[in-house]
């Protein structure tokens, strides 16, 4: 069933004060799919994704996931369900090293693992520990750095390996939100071919300001503004769109 | 002056089983928590009450004391603390504070506003450098050096304490991994709260007992807190003891000035290193 929505929203709206940083959005993912959403910025892209994974409760609406409202389900009871995101400014915590990073994310990650059962962080390497660990950080190329100190790490590797955690998180949705900013070009290539490669594990929705970059990696285009989603459809078809066109270029 | 150093080890180290708890839970919940001073002389209470009405021996009766305010200090967790979640600093600060008063006044109703004086528990002196030190005061500096010890085990060593790490950096980003890292919070304010219960428990035999007695060591331990670095193990340990210090070579020297001097090193700390909160 190809056609299946994984993650909808119905006329979500969030205020701060008053203001509506996002505003009666219906969105619809389907499962499978890559999805972008572009937008200027302080268009609400990223409150939207703080919406769908419930960092805080919409002012109003309503958040579905394959059917069920998950609108007052909490962050941490979204990620169980696979709902998984990364940060617009990288979020990977410099205090532990790279590898108690991994520990942390593979908490939740079942019984499966040693990690969720023990109490000394010497005891979680006893299980499949080091090489579901080491999976990730092969899989992201950062094997060589597991012990070392994550403030240590470029900003382009701690990129890489907030995808790992996400990824040892087993998502059925994966949103990035902006994973290139801050990254050298070097490193854009390098993380785009890494989403490539992974994406068709799960259903991706990817947050980016340069229109350019994920033209390629995405089979269907979003544009936010003001709060408000503006335009909707193939990438070709969007980029077209008068409308967008003025908001993006200020001319249609 | 080696009188006056074990003084300021002994201030010290109240200092530090007191103040790392408050500092915890600035540095993860981001509330400043007023109540801390209300478990601390609940703490202190309980003990009266273990060893006057339940005529327990002191060590008993210490324990007794510091694990009967924990269900007190869930109850502040849960209906308070957990409330001011995402509220402004200074809401957490007035709700805290009012917790505070309202404590303070119950006790005073319960067991009326008359000081009450404990007698050193342990009574005997030992020899150190040809003077001589209560026994008492030697065990409580070690007793906050053990103390400080567990918890950077805690923290270096077990998977909880990694949590809690990566929380006081980022919460949203633990969170983000699945975590529900408010449960984890609540650990350490429990933790927090029961040391601080512990502090009052054993600064009673050294002053008084009486409804006030955690108003004075507040404002000590925020300067602990600002001084040390607010979620910072080392800071707090080494703020405290320099601070215990302080009062005590103050003390010595010019009594009326010894915590006015705290505020002074507080206020100079502040200068060079500005809080970003
Ligand atoms: N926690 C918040 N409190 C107040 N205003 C916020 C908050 N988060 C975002 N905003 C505001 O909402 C608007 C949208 O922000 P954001 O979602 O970050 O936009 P984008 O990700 O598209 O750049 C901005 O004007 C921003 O200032
Ligand atoms: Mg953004």
């Amino acid at each position: 069933m190809p056609e299946e929505i994984i993650l909808e929203t119905r006329g979500v709206t969030k205020r701060f004060d008053g203001f509506a940083a996002v505003s009666g959005v219906n969105y619809r993912l389907r499962e499978g799919e890559s999805a972008g959403i572009i937008g200027p910025n302080g268009a609400g892209k990223t409150t939207f994704f703080n919406l769908l994974t419930g960092m805080f409760p919409p002012t109003e609406g309503t958040v579905l996931y394959r059917g069920a409202d998950i609108t007052r389900i909490p962050a941490h009871g979204r990620v169980g369900r696979g709902i998984v995101r990364t940060f617009q400014l990288v979020s990977v915590f410099d205090s532990l090293t790279v590898r108690e990073n991994l520990v942390l994310a593979l908490i939740r990650a079942g019984k499966e693992h040693a990690v969720s059962a023990r109490f000394f962080l010497e005891d979680a390497w006893s299980g499949n520990l080091p090489d579901l660990s080491a999976g990730a950080l092969g899989t992201v190329g950062l094997r060589e750095k597991a012990l070392w100190k994550t403030s240590e790490l470029s900003y382009g590797d701690k990129r890489k390996l907030e995808i790992a955690l996400a990824l040892c998180l087993r998502p059925s949705v994966l949103l990035l939100d902006e994973p290139f900013a801050g990254l050298s070009d070097v490193e854009i290539v390098e993380v785009l071919e890494l989403i490539h490669r992974v994406r068709k594990d799960f259903t991706l929705v990817i947050i980016e300001h340069k229109i350019s970059r994920i033209v390629d990696l995405v089979s269907r285009l979003s544009v936010m503004h003001e709060g408000k989603l503006i335009a909707e459809g193939e990438p070709a078809e969007v980029l077209a769109d008068p409308l967008v066109r003025q908001v993006y270029w200020g001319r249609p | 002056m080696i009188t006056t150093l074990v003084y300021g080890f002994t201030i010290g180290g109240i200092l530090y089983i007191l103040s790392i708890g408050l500092s915890l839970t600035f540095g993860s919940m981001r509330i400043v928590n007023f109540a801390h001073a209300l478990v601390y002389t609940t703490g202190a209470y309980f003990l009266v009450v273990a060893l006057r009405t339940l005529g327990l021996g002191f060590l008993p009766a210490a324990a007794v004391a510091t694990v009967a305010v924990l269900p007190i200090a869930a109850g502040i967790e849960r209906f308070i603390i957990r409330r001011l979640y995402g509220e402004s600093l200074d809401y957490a600060i007035i709700a805290t504070y009012a917790v505070l008063l309202i404590g303070v006044d119950l006790i005073k109703w319960v067991f009326g506003a008359t000081p009450i004086p404990l007698s050193d528990p342990i009574g005997r002196d030992v020899g150190l450098f040809g003077i001589s030190f209560p026994l008492y005061r030697l065990m409580i500096i070690a007793l906050a050096i053990s103390i400080h010890g567990g918890l950077y085990l805690f923290f270096k060593r077990t998977i909880v304490g990694k949590i809690v790490v990566a929380g006081l950096e980022d919460k949203d980003a633990v969170r983000s991994l699945g975590i529900d890292v408010d449960r984890y919070f609540a650990i350490v304010f429990l933790v927090g709260s029961g040391l601080a219960a512990l502090g009052g428990v054993l600064y009673a035999p050294i002053t008084s007992v009486h409804p006030y007695m955690g108003f004075q060591v507040l404002l000590i331990c925020f300067a602990v807190v600002i001084v040390g670095g607010m979620g910072s193990l080392h800071g707090t340990f080494l703020a405290s003891f320099a601070l215990g210090m302080v009062i005590a070579i103050t003390g010595r020297y010019w009594g009326p000035a010894a915590e006015t001097m705290v505020y002074a090193v507080m206020a100079v700390v502040l200068i060079f290193k500005p809080l970003d909160v």
